[in-house]
């Protein structure tokens, strides 16, 4: 089977397991968890696209995730406007395209640089949403109204943790494997060889700021739509979507799935939210706990728990 | 008007301080301490219970020694047995150290703020031109040139200081000339963390005390570092003040778009000259 085929038919066969997943969990507070991880493996996901075309590391991501959720917010707050169906592929797309035009200039800024970069604008939006009261409501946030019908489902759907559930675990499914596709297409192939060597690549006469930033607008796409189904799902937005905290979460969770393959990051999400599960019901000290977690994964396992099968590959392939 | 400027000038002091320990380590181990907020933040907690045994001057000696020590570990387990890989990997490991020292911060002295009274000495206020501004404020702004200044000359004047600089100008040439880089970078990963702690006593008496104290300094100290230039002290000791005016100052004059300002100065200093105003001398 091709790549192509290989990567339709792994979605294909992730997509039906969603219904199975929400089959056997017991309706209730765990379907609900699962339908938020789903939500911020999307988020880990668009973290993940751009480690791993661009080679940067986004302190920042929450912003875009944020951006999503507010637009498509606004968007449902102002019917007359626009009708709901319209609102969030444009709250996806506007924030892909302001992610273009900064990509345009940040993808310029390399390695720790670019992560301090990305650190201190993200803090930017989050100060920016906390300021701009007449827009976002300020620190009080903003809570979204939906309209009765969205693309012909009832609201309740969306805010109904089996129906979110299954609308995030297809679109988390979807957004992966487009991601895939695009990284074994000759666009992705590309970025992955300005990735290592910027330099030659410009050589052989590619512009490398082109395609960076339209890595950046696909990771911030990305990041957006998970934004918008984080207000659908919630009804609700507020400055501390946008805070660092998330951002952090997010990267630890594409660190700790690896970035070196596309569903690491969604690996990485499970593992942050079923961790968390446990260990909030042993102790308190769930976050240190993940810190020393992230620790070790960085320094014995760098390409994550989804290098492992390739890492286990190499060793028996040393000893035999 | 007075008054604001001075306490700009008290927030970029305290900025300075903990941004001269941030450019100080990454000169010597090319890592961004992430970790940076959260030394200041374990510092200030530190010097809050040494405090209460023996005083405001005890509770900033014993920050100092607490944070010298966990920056010499820090040192040796970590910047050095990850010397020989991609930097944005320790710079993550300093990211997931920030979140264990959160956490135990948490689990020692709880999640509520804590206050922390000025020494006896700098109690009180005195009046300038009309207004009454803390004394304790003036003290920190003393406190803080007074580090930069012994900084300043043991980088310059003593040997172990010219170790330091042809260290962060050259490790490998360094190290062929017969100084032992490894013990050079510990020592001053120490004195940087030991800065940071510092900082944190500092700033205890006039911002209270938070787990999340350390967050919101981070970002600060990383337009400090940028826009004044990695591993420049001079750079970084006219942005810190500068961050600080503007600071203050913005929330006065332009309070809309105040807040936005220092980043958007980083990006545009990381952009159009990536090594910072002053260049990347130490």
């Amino acid at each position: 089977m091709s790549g192509a085929g290989r990567i339709a038919a792994g979605a294909l066969a992730t997509a039906a397991a969603g219904p199975a997943i929400a089959a056997l969990v017991p309706p209730g507070v765990l379907l609900s968890l699962l339908a938020q991880a789903c939500i911020y493996a999307i988020l880990a996901l668009s973290v993940g696209v751009l480690a791993r075309q661009n080679g940067m590391v986004s302190f920042g991501h929450a912003a875009m995730f944020g951006a999503g959720a507010y637009l498509a917010g606004i968007g449902l707050g102002a019917p007359g406007l626009l009708p709901a169906e319209a609102a969030l592929p444009l709250a996806v797309l506007a924030v892909a395209a302001v992610c273009f035009g900064l990509g345009l200039i940040v993808v310029r800024v390399h390695g720790i640089a670019f992560a301090m970069l990305t650190l201190a604008l993200g803090q930017a939006c989050f100060e920016a949403a906390n300021k701009a009261r007449g827009v976002t409501g300020g620190a009080d946030g903003l809570t979204v109204a939906l309209p009765r019908e969205i693309f012909g489902l009832p609201a309740a759907t969306f805010q109904w943790a089996e129906g979110m559930f299954l609308i995030a675990w297809l679109a988390m499914v979807a957004l992966a494997a487009l991601a895939a596709l695009l990284a074994r297409s000759r666009f992705g192939l590309l970025t992955e060889a300005i990735r290592e060597n910027e330099e030659r690549a410009r050589f052989l006469g590619y512009g490398t700021v082109l395609p960076r930033a339209a890595v950046f607008a696909l990771s911030g796409g990305i990041a957006a739509a998970g934004g918008v189904l984080y207000v659908l799902y919630n009804g609700f937005v507020s400055p501390e979507t946008v805070h660092w905290s998330v951002s952090g979460s997010a990267l630890i969770m594409a660190l700790l799935g690896g970035t070196r393959t596309v569903w690491g990051p969604l690996a990485g999400a499970a593992v942050y939210f079923l961790l968390r599960e446990q260990l909030v019901e042993v102790t308190e000290r769930w976050l240190g706990l993940l810190g020393i977690l992230l620790v070790l994964v960085m320094v014995f396992l760098p390409d994550g728990l989804s290098g492992l099968p390739r890492r286990l590959r190499r060793q028996r392939g040393a000893e035999a | 008007m007075t008054i604001q400027i001075l306490n700009g000038l008290v927030y970029g002091s305290l900025l300075l301080v903990l941004a001269a320990g941030l450019a100080l380590i990454y000169g010597l181990r090319r890592v961004v301490n992430f970790g940076h907020g959260a030394f200041y933040m374990l510092g200030a907690y530190a010097g809050y219970t040494a405090a209460q045994a023996g005083g405001f001057w005890a509770g900033l000696a014993a920050s100092a020694v607490v944070l010298a020590l966990f920056g010499a570990v820090l040192d040796r387990l970590v910047f050095r047995a990850l010397q020989d890989r991609d930097p944005l990997v320790t710079v993550i490991v300093t990211f997931g150290l920030l979140l264990v020292i959160e956490d135990a911060v948490q689990w020692i002295w709880g999640t509520e703020g804590r206050s922390m009274d000025a020494p006896a000495l700098l109690a009180g206020s005195v009046a300038l031109g009309g207004d009454a501004f803390p004394v304790y404020r003036l003290a920190v702004i003393a406190m803080a040139a007074g580090l930069t200044a012994a900084l300043l000359a043991w980088l310059h004047r003593s040997r172990a200081g010219l170790f330091v600089r042809a260290a962060s100008l050259d490790p490998a040439i360094t190290a062929v000339q017969g100084v032992n880089t490894d013990a050079v970078a510990m020592l001053v990963t120490a004195l940087g963390a030991a800065l940071a702690g510092v900082s944190g006593v500092i700033a205890a008496p006039f911002l209270s005390l938070s787990p999340a104290m350390g967050g919101q300094i981070l970002v600060d100290c990383f337009v400090v570092v940028v826009v004044g230039g990695l591993g420049s002290l001079g750079g970084a000791a006219l942005a810190a003040l500068l961050l600080g005016q503007v600071q203050v100052l913005g929330a006065v004059l332009l309070p809309d778009i105040a807040a936005l300002i220092p980043f958007l100065t980083m990006a545009a200093v990381l952009l159009w000259r990536p090594t910072g105003l002053a260049g990347k001398r130490l």
